[in-house]
């Protein structure tokens, strides 16, 4: 939990200083597959928790969901009909799902000690 | 470093997540708002409005089109200019209100409150400026093409003025029994000035003021006849 909050804020500087931008055309994909990577990063969070992480399953599913979202978006904008609000509500709720194990797992220590390498 | 380090993949991942919500906060993009029916239906009657604007100018369009195709067939030959002209002429002096105009519409008598005593004050029994005034402009809102009062034709730059007794319209005072003429759609006049809740109404029914409207098949408007001289306004050049 707390080394994804650094990253994160890292990545964040990085891309405050990086010069580049992509066309505001893109944002509602970009915003949609944001979603979804912070989905995967709680879930590995979790999985790591409960000493259940798998780096395969991790990426894959980083970046698959975060493409199958942003394609859903896309896909609904060319259909005329919002279908991001499905990536929107799952994700959505699978983030709180993970973040509402993530906190039973650490306020009530079940996680076994071995979990620290 | 150990291959499978997972504390180490979820960082490397979050500092991509990272760039990824910086790179959208620097864009600013203002809220999505979410498409909803009242949304759509708006969009539609912009959509529809926007249409009808459309038709009206390929309207517009037409007609200087066929101006045109007269103006050309000038230059052939197969028209007169100066009857073109004058017809012109004719139809702009129609338009100014200088020619007496004849057509269905409505008779509108108006007289002070001569009976029901109402109150104290006498401002309430007589007719004023502003009740003429509300009243010829609810009929140019349901379609008025001409209008005189007392055989005073309404122009462009007429007043209608307060002027103790009597009012002035064009300069001339005119007194009590007002008689309004109008030309336009019969239906929609007598509505625009009797139906309940406008300003004729209230007049009649609150204050007891005198208003009979008549629908009539043949309404004579008389045309204006006094001066009409522009001191200040010029008009602008094409593509000023």
């Amino acid at each position: 939990m707390v080394y994804a909050l650094i990253g994160i804020l890292i990545g964040a500087t990085i891309g405050f200083l990086l010069p580049y931008t992509y066309n505001t055309a893109y944002t509602l994909y970009i915003s949609v597959a944001i979603l979804a990577c912070l989905d995967s990063v709680f879930g590995g969070i979790r999985a790591n928790l409960e000493n259940k992480f798998n780096t395969k399953i991790f990426i894959s599913g980083f970046f698959g969901n975060a493409i199958l979202a942003a394609f859903l978006a896309y896909i609904g904008d060319r259909l005329g009909f919002p279908l991001y609000y499905a990536a929107i509500f799952t994700f959505g709720s699978r983030l709180f799902d993970n973040f509402a194990r993530i906190r039973r797992l650490w306020l009530f220590k079940e996680k076994p000690a071995k979990t620290e390498k | 470093m150990k291959k499978n380090n997972p504390k180490l993949t979820i960082t490397l991942f979050s500092v991509l997540v990272g760039v990824l919500l910086a790179s959208q906060m620097k864009l600013n993009v203002e809220l999505l708002t979410p498409v909803t029916v009242k949304s759509i239906l708006d969009a539609k009657k912009e959509i529809v409005s926007v249409r009808n604007e459309i038709d009206e100018l390929e309207k517009i369009a037409l007609e200087r089109e066929a101006k045109l195709e007269t103006l050309e067939s000038i230059n052939t030959g197969d028209a007169n200019i100066i009857d073109i002209l004058e017809a012109d002429v004719n139809d702009n002096i129609t338009k100014a209100g200088y020619s007496t105009l004849k057509g269905p519409g409505i008779e509108i008598i108006m007289y002070d409150n001569i009976g029901d005593n109402i109150g104290f004050n006498f401002n309430d029994y007589i007719i004023h400026d502003v009740d003429i005034m509300n009243i010829i402009n609810d009929l140019r809102v349901a379609g008025a093409e001409a209008i005189s009062i007392n055989d005073q034709r309404i122009i462009a730059t007429s007043e209608i003025k307060c002027g103790g007794p009597i009012i002035r319209v064009n300069g001339k005072s005119i007194g009590t029994p007002f008689v309004i003429k109008v030309i336009g759609d019969p239906q929609m006049l007598m509505a625009a000035v009797s139906a309940p809740g406008t300003y004729g109404d209230t007049l009649m029914k609150i204050y007891g003021i005198g208003l009979q409207p008549y629908i009539k098949d043949q309404v004579d408007v008389p045309g204006y006849s006094g001066p009409f001289q522009f001191n200040y306004a010029k008009p602008m050049e094409e593509g000023e």
